[in-house]
């Protein structure tokens, strides 16, 4: 198979499928399903293979590599697969909205960058397939109009502010080396002083860390996620927001190097240290503020950025089990934050576009699959024991420990604190509690919805219980940028300090389960209760007058809610509101009299001579 | 035998014969430009082969130069004439349809004139004929700004003209002072001879002329008209003003710094003025609520861009810079025709009264969108392929102060990006239109649309073709000892 057809079926397929779409819508939701499965299915059969090679040399004589090894490929199947799942979930949510050809177009087409984006072997195909990505994106979140507006312009003036740093970057590499090629890259970057290698690192963290949301670039995500329709949202939280880890790993292990990397700087002052610490800030404040919002949205939003810090906390120390904790966190997060977008489009889907959590409640008998994805969903993220999102984070817990930063891994434990009780409110707000009058009649949502949240959820359950499969290919990632190579089983991670093994783990559960089970079978079987049998001081609540899930947490609130302001938000607003300012300032200089125009002429000729005359220079 | 002098002589001739046509018949005349620019691209593409071997060079009168009046068909000359010959020719089968009221005889004679001059300005080797062929073009600029005949068209022409005006008279002292000082206005000629006087008399007619010709290349701050004359135009002159005749100022100060002067000394001054053009220019256009007006500093800040690049010197970054100076002249023109239905359809300029064009202009908002991403440098289209050149150029230097330059341009299209995916939103996403007819532009204008469509993205995707005449273009500017001889023998 060529790594060529892969990306003409992903391009081809996205302009192929807007087509059809002209003719059709039928046979447009036909083939959108079709060439993504296909996609994934293809890449997937790819597994294991090395390659590497020319395919384009047109563009200003600077050869456009493609390439796939094991990076790549882990990166490429999770895109596909989630790019696939939300299309057949978008089947039944973007079904009598308008510009659905558009829509479909777009959504292939960001998966066809991202795809581009991993595959490529060097920085400008590199380069063009996440410009690709960008634009295709800023539509994408633009589309749902109203205050999607507001966000998709957030969202590209952040990121073409990246893109910017980025080529910078990509083209002094070039103007030093002479070549764009990955590999080449890093043999030839050793001889770089660590002065360079510092300017370099901080042009690729603007860039990476824009499209990652790492503090403080975050602000463009919140927004953004929670203004996208849904399955886009996913997309996004899931993968798109992740090619900024792609990038870092691509930049601080495949081109500068594990051993330059780690060497930049001293003691607390370190490079990598002060990038552990953003990541730490990056868990704590956005979990926390993830609490406080009430947009189902925008709560997991602020956890797209919050979880991101940890990944960036496990890969940036350095060592195999958190470059192997911060990679297997990346794709964890992509399945759970997947499902629990998908989650509430389904139930967005049922009420109407309804996503705040006041006015939700009690959906748990009336959306069931729902509602065990979300609980599934919400597990994962917190890091229950059997997901897949435990053993991620224990292995950077794990590695924080080790490597001596008892602050660091308190920080990541307060952010998991947080993720739990914001968790808990969504789980509650939406499923549990009184169901309101008007959602009486809803139902369950339909199977091109219930599908993907049922495939995500396994997911997370399977690498919760068999993490080895893909930590052997995370494994194989980290020995590729010259890690120590951790001994991987198909149950965790076997070492001398300290064994992860799910199996034992998996049951002790069920032991336990069996146990209570046996006790509890000769009790009396408890009655069943109406979920509007609700009681209140002793007296019955009438059903619809009173709604638990208002003001969730507000003692909390009143004791956070003044430190956990947005500064960097508000900052960057005010920046805004300033250049606008300024510009329209400068515009004053065409004042509008010819008068005036034609001294700037005049004075225009004045000045060179006068220039010219009392200093000579030219 | 193809000579470049009928690239000059056929429009120049048929311009005049339009009236003559009108005799025949009042139907033909508007497909005499159409033709006569036909005829220019063709003998331009005959041509391209043989001038990137050998520049041709042309003895009007059968005397050799410096006695006589002579074209230099150079790769740059050629470069040039076939950019005006394309975005002339698509503009006017734009205006097939799209000039239906007023003096259209008048247009279409005048039109013609414009791309003669702009012809005649890149083709010639003699600088009193530059500035004839120069003012051809501006006067009837100057005219066509005021075609539409309403107030606003009026008064803009009027300050062109007299903006125009000051610049032209600037450019004549420039020349007679080059005349008094070598006795001759041939360009290569005073080109050999411009060290043998001192610094400084050489010095006066130098800024003379970049001032007078940075009038109407447009540069800061001598290019108040712009905004004025490019907004109240009919969109069909806009493209062309923005598209051709802003860049035929640009090459005549190139020709004029690089070749006649070979004044490398002053070029990081002319860095500096790029830089300075480019972000008033960009930032203007950020609070501009009026479409045309915000095209029309958009074109400042792409001018400052281009004059960036060029000042920059080495072969690289002029390559990079006449590249751009390509991308902007299609992707502006794609812009201004596309605009122009949307004005026709919204009646009226303002952007918030172009909300639902993506549902009853669709093609036309496609056009407009690949436009604007073109212009931000997003690729594949062909301002992505441009500016990468220049940001490549200016890094190579590996010099402190020109990434700090190249970041602050950069700094230039993030505004840039952030006007023009506003109106992109405003376009598709903006508001609620549910019982919106579908009101294409007519298929005569969407042809031209789709031509430079094609172009953009042909180019993004692969610009070697492009870049071959760039880089002997390039080398042809800087190499000014090649010149002198190819001229003079």
């Amino acid at each position: 198979m060529k790594l060529e057809f892969l990306l003409i079926m992903a391009f081809g397929g996205a302009f192929f499928t807007y087509l059809v779409g002209k003719i059709s819508a039928r046979a447009r939701n036909f083939f959108a399903v079709v060439i993504s499965c296909g996609l994934t299915a293809a890449i997937a059969f790819l597994y294991g293979a090395g390659l590497e090679k020319t395919f384009y040399l047109g563009f200003l004589d600077l050869p456009l590599l493609l390439r796939l090894n094991m990076l790549s490929w882990f990166f490429a199947v999770t895109i596909a697969g989630v790019g696939a799942l939300s299309i057949i979930f978008s089947l039944s949510y973007i079904r009598g909205k308008e510009r659905t050809d558009f829509y479909y177009l777009m959504m292939m087409l960001v998966n066809a960058g991202m795809l581009g984006i991993v595959l490529s072997g060097d920085l400008v195909s590199f380069y063009i397939f996440w410009e690709i990505m960008s634009w295709s994106a800023f539509l994408l979140i633009s589309y749902n109009r109203g205050p999607a507006l507001a966000a998709g312009m957030k969202y590209i003036i952040m990121s073409v502010v990246g893109s910017v740093g980025m080529l910078i970057g990509i083209l002094s590499l070039y103007a030093s080396y002479e070549t764009l090629v990955i590999s080449e890259l890093s043999v030839h970057i050793a001889s770089a002083s660590p002065g360079y290698v510092l300017f370099l690192l901080l042009l690729f963290f603007g860039a990476f860390g824009i499209k990652n949301a790492v503090w403080p670039f975050h602000t463009w995500l919140p927004p953004a996620h929670s203004e996208a329709p849904s399955p886009f949202s996913a997309v996004l939280s899931g993968i798109l927001v992740r090619m900024g880890m792609y990038g870092f790993l691509i930049i601080f292990y495949g081109i500068v190097g594990l051993k330059l990397f780690m060497g930049l700087g001293k003691g607390i002052y370190s490079f990598h240290h002060i990038l552990a610490w953003i990541g730490a800030i990056n868990i704590v404040i956005p979990t926390f503020i993830a609490m406080l919002q009430n947009d189902s949205k925008r709560l997991l939003a602020w956890h797209g950025v919050g979880q991101g810090g940890y990944m960036v906390l496990g890969t940036v120390l350095g060592t195999n089990l958190g470059l192997a904790g911060g990679t297997f966190h990346i794709v964890n997060h992509t399945s759970y934050i997947a499902l629990l977008f998908l989650v509430v489009g389904a139930v967005e889907y049922r009420t109407r576009g309804v996503r705040d959590l006041n006015s939700l409640g009690g959906l748990i008998k009336k959306m069931p699959v729902t509602f065990i994805g979300a609980l599934i969903g919400a597990c994962g993220l917190i890091g229950v024991p059997l997901t897949n999102g435990f053993v991620s984070k224990w292995l950077i817990y794990k590695t924080l420990i080790l490597g001596g930063h008892p602050l660091l891994a308190f920080a990541a434990l307060i952010g998991t604190w947080g993720t739990i009780l914001s968790l808990y409110k969504f789980l509650h707000n939406m499923f549990l509690g009184q169901l309101p009058e008007k959602y009486k009649n809803i139902e369950e949502a339909p199977f091109s919805m219930q599908f993907p949240i049922i495939v995500f959820s396994m997911v997370i359950i399977l690498f919760g219980i068999l993490p080895g499969i893909p930590l052997k290919v995370i494994n194989a990632i980290g020995t590729s940028f010259g890690f120590e190579s951790l001994n991987v089983v198909i149950w965790g991670i076997a070492s001398e300090t300290g064994t992860l093994n799910t199996i034992n783990i998996f049951a002790a559960i069920i032991g336990a389960c069996i146990i209570v089970w046996l006790i509890a079978r000769p009790g009396k079987k408890a009655p069943g209760v109406d979920q509007y049998d609700s009681y209140a001081a002793g007296a019955a609540v009438p059903a619809d007058r009173y709604h638990y899930t208002v003001d969730f947490y507000n003692p909390l609130y009143r004791m956070i809610n003044p430190y956990l302001r947005d500064f960097v938000d508000e900052f960057y607003m005010k920046l805004a509101a300033w250049t606008r300012r300024l510009c329209n300032g400068v515009r004053r200089v065409y004042a509008g009299d010819v008068g005036y125009y034609a001294i700037y002429i005049i004075l225009f000729l004045a000045l060179l001579i006068f220039v010219q005359v009392t200093w000579s220079i030219w | 035998m193809v000579n470049p002098v009928l690239l000059i002589a056929v429009p120049l001739g048929l311009s005049f014969a339009i009236p003559l046509f009108g005799f025949v018949s009042k139907r033909i005349e508007k497909y005499i430009p159409v033709a006569g620019l036909i005829f220019n691209l063709v003998l331009c593409f005959l041509l391209i082969p043989r001038v990137l071997q050998q520049p041709i060079i042309v003895f009007i009168g059968g005397f050799r130069p410096p006695f006589c009046i002579n074209l230099v068909a150079g790769p740059v000359g050629i470069l040039f004439s076939t950019l005006i010959a394309l975005v002339g020719l698509l503009v006017s089968i734009y205006a097939l349809k799209y000039i239906k009221e007023g003096a259209k005889q008048l247009y279409h004679i005048l039109y013609l004139l414009l791309l003669t001059g702009a012809t005649g300005v890149v083709l010639t080797g003699d600088i009193f004929n530059l500035f004839v062929f120069y003012e051809i073009l501006c006067i009837s600029s100057y005219a066509l700004v005021a075609y539409l005949g309403d107030r606003a068209g009026i008064e803009s022409a009027v300050k062109y003209l007299i903006q125009g005006a000051v610049g032209s008279s600037l450019i004549l002292v420039g020349v007679g002072l080059l005349y008094a000082l070598f006795g001759t206005l041939n360009m290569a000629d005073i080109a050999r001879n411009i060290n043998s006087v001192s610094a400084m008399s050489v010095f006066v007619p130098l800024v003379l002329l970049i001032t007078g010709l940075g009038v109407e290349a447009a540069i800061f701050p001598l290019n108040a008209w712009l905004p004025d004359a490019h907004s109240s135009a009919p969109s069909s002159i806009s493209a062309i003003l923005s598209g051709i005749a802003i860049k035929v100022g640009i090459y005549a100060v190139a020709r004029v710094i690089f070749t006649i002067f070979g004044a490398s000394s002053i070029l990081h001054f002319l860095v500096f003025l790029g830089l300075v053009t480019l972000l008033v220019g960009e930032v203007s256009a950020f609070s501009q609520n009026n479409i045309k007006r915000m095209l029309a500093y958009s074109s400042i800040g792409q001018i400052g861009l281009i004059v960036f690049a060029l000042g920059m010197g080495f072969s690289q970054g002029v390559t990079g810079g006449l590249f751009q100076l390509i991308s902007h002249a299609l992707s502006k023109a794609l812009l201004f025709l596309a605009v122009g239905y949307m004005i026709y359809r919204a009646g009226s300029m303002d952007i918030s009264n172009l909300e639902g064009m993506g549902k009853r202009m669709p093609l036309t908002s496609l056009a407009f969108t690949i436009g604007a991403f073109s212009l931000v440098g997003l690729p594949p289209f062909i301002g992505f392929p441009s500016k990468f050149l220049i940001i490549m150029a200016a890094l190579s230097t590996q010099q402190v102060l020109f990434t700090v330059l190249i970041a602050v341009v950069l700094l230039g299209t993030v505004i840039e990006g952030a006007y023009f995916f506003r109106v992109v939103q405003v376009l598709y996403f903006k508001g609620e239109h549910t019982a919106l007819q579908k009101q294409e532009a007519p298929v005569l204008a969407l042809v031209p649309i789709f031509i430079l469509i094609i172009l953009i993205i042909t180019a993004g995707v692969y610009p070697r073709p492009v870049t071959g005449i760039l880089n002997s273009a390039s080398s042809e500017l800087l190499n000014r000892i090649e010149y002198i001889r190819s001229v003079l023998g």
